[in-house]
């Protein structure tokens, strides 16, 4: 009976965890980027609906987006949980210019390559 | 087919219209150089760098040259129209955006409603110069159908910007329509009456030393 009952506990327990630790690494809340290094933003937040995006765009490879560089060569490896600006605004003599260039780049470079999705000012940066 | 007249639009257009606005231009003033070279050979002799920017510098100022004091609300409203003209493309966050996402340059950007701002007033000032065209008989008589085309040409990337800018609608295919007509507007300059704008500053070298070395007069 107690057996029973602790491992009712431990399964309840580790259902919890686990969505818990979605939870926290959940990306489907995001419909925007909100890149925090802007001072103030100037235009309508860029509209990414991150999940959704990633599943019809079709792209699995989280470091497509969040890469991670050695000596000047990407690698397999990935930059999930950091923000772009802390290292594309992270040198003194980078502007917001430098990174709104980032983003636009990685954003609507794969746009254009694929020749889907948005790649005018107002298709991201939508009013409403 | 959005993606492909925009990265035309975007990529080669853009080089085939400056290519055309800045070949053209040395054309053009090269052939002017000849001209006078032939007909009017004396001018090199007394062409004189500070008589041409007295001259030039008189003749940029508000209010600096005769003409313009005899005509004081035109001049204020040429005066605005020309600094709100070159001023807004050069200025306008998008467009250093873009030329920052391409070439990795950049430099200061004017403030978003400010831009509002200045585009508004050159689309009104193209209004009133056409109106003006209309109504008064003594410029009327000295108008023909292209000083309304080149006015039009001027207006046309102004309004379509401020369509794209505040997404109304179809600002998409407005964006498209923006890109197009800046790049005609900007391969026009060099072949029409907009080419005072290169041939400007040597008016004015040509009539200041005439006038400063020559005739030991004013030319404003
Ligand atoms: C198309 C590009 C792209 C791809 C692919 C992508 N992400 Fe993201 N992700 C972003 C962007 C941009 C943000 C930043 C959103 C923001 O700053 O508001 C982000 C944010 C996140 C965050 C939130 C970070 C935080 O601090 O809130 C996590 C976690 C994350 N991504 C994980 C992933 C994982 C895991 C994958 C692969 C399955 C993935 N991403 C694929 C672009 C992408
Ligand atoms: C851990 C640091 C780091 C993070 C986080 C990071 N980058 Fe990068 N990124 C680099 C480095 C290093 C390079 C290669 C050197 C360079 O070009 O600056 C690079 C290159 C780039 C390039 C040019 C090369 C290419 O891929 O075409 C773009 C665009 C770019 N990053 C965009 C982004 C965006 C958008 C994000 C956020 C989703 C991001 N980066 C997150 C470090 C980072
Ligand atoms: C590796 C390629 C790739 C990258 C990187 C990428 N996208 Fe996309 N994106 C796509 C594709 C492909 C589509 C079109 C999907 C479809 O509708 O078929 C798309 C569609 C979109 C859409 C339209 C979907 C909708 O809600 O209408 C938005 C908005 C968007 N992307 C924003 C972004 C932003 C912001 C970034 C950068 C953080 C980004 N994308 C990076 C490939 C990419
Ligand atoms: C493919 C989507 C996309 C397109 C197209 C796009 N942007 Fe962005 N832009 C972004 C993203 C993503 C960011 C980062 C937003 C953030 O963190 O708030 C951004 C940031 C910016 C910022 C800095 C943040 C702010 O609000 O001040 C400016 C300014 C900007 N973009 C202007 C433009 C202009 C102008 C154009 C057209 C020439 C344009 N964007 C086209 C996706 C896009
Ligand atoms: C290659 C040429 C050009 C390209 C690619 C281009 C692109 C753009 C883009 C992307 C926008 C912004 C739309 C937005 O913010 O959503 C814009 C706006 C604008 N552009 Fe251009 N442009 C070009 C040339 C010109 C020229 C030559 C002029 C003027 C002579 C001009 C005047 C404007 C104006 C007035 C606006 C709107 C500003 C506002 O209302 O805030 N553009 N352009």
């Amino acid at each position: 009976m107690v057996k029973n009952k602790i491992i009712s506990y431990t399964a309840v327990f580790s259902v919890f965890l686990l969505i818990l630790t979605v939870a926290a690494f959940s990306t489907d809340y995001i419909e925007t980027v909100d890149d925090s290094a802007f001072e103030k933003k100037t235009r309508p937040p860029a509209a990414f609906f991150h999940d959704a995006h990633n599943e019809t765009a079709g792209i699995d490879d989280c470091s497509v987006c969040h890469h991670l560089y050695e000596d000047g060569q990407k690698t397999d490896d990935m930059s999930v949980g950091m923000e772009c600006s802390e290292c594309h605004m992270s040198a003194p003599e980078d502007s917001a210019a430098d990174l709104i260039r980032a983003y636009h780049l990685q954003c609507g470079g794969c746009h254009m390559e694929q020749k889907a999705g948005p790649i005018m000012c107002g298709e991201c940066h939508r009013k409403n | 087919m959005t993606h492909e007249i925009y990265a035309f639009l975007r990529g080669p257009m853009v080089w085939i219209s400056l290519t055309v606005f800045l070949g053209g231009s040395v054309y053009r003033l090269a052939s002017m150089w000849r001209l006078a070279k032939k007909k009017d050979a004396v001018i090199f002799h007394y062409i004189s760098v500070f008589y041409s920017l007295r001259s030039l510098l008189h003749w940029v100022s508000p209010f600096g040259s005769l003409n313009m004091r005899k005509n004081p609300a035109m001049t204020v409203i040429a005066f605005i129209f020309h600094v709100c003209l070159i001023a807004t493309p050069v200025f306008l966050s998008a467009h250093v955006i873009l030329v920052k996402e391409s070439w990795d340059i950049s430099w200061w950007w004017m403030p978003d409603h400010m831009a509002d701002l200045l585009t508004v007033i050159v689309i009104g000032c193209c209004l009133f110069f056409a109106g003006r065209r209309i109504k008064r008989p003594d410029v009327r008589y000295l108008t023909s159908v292209s000083d309304y085309l080149i006015l039009a040409a001027i207006a046309a990337p102004f309004i379509t910007g401020l369509w794209a800018y505040h997404q109304w609608p179809a600002f998409s295919a407005m964006m498209l329509l923006h890109m197009a007509s800046a790049e005609i507007l900007l391969m026009m300059i060099p072949f029409t009456r907009l080419n005072h704008m290169l041939f400007f500053p040597f008016t004015r070298g040509y009539m200041g030393s005439e006038f400063g070395a020559v005739k030991n007069a004013k030319d404003w």
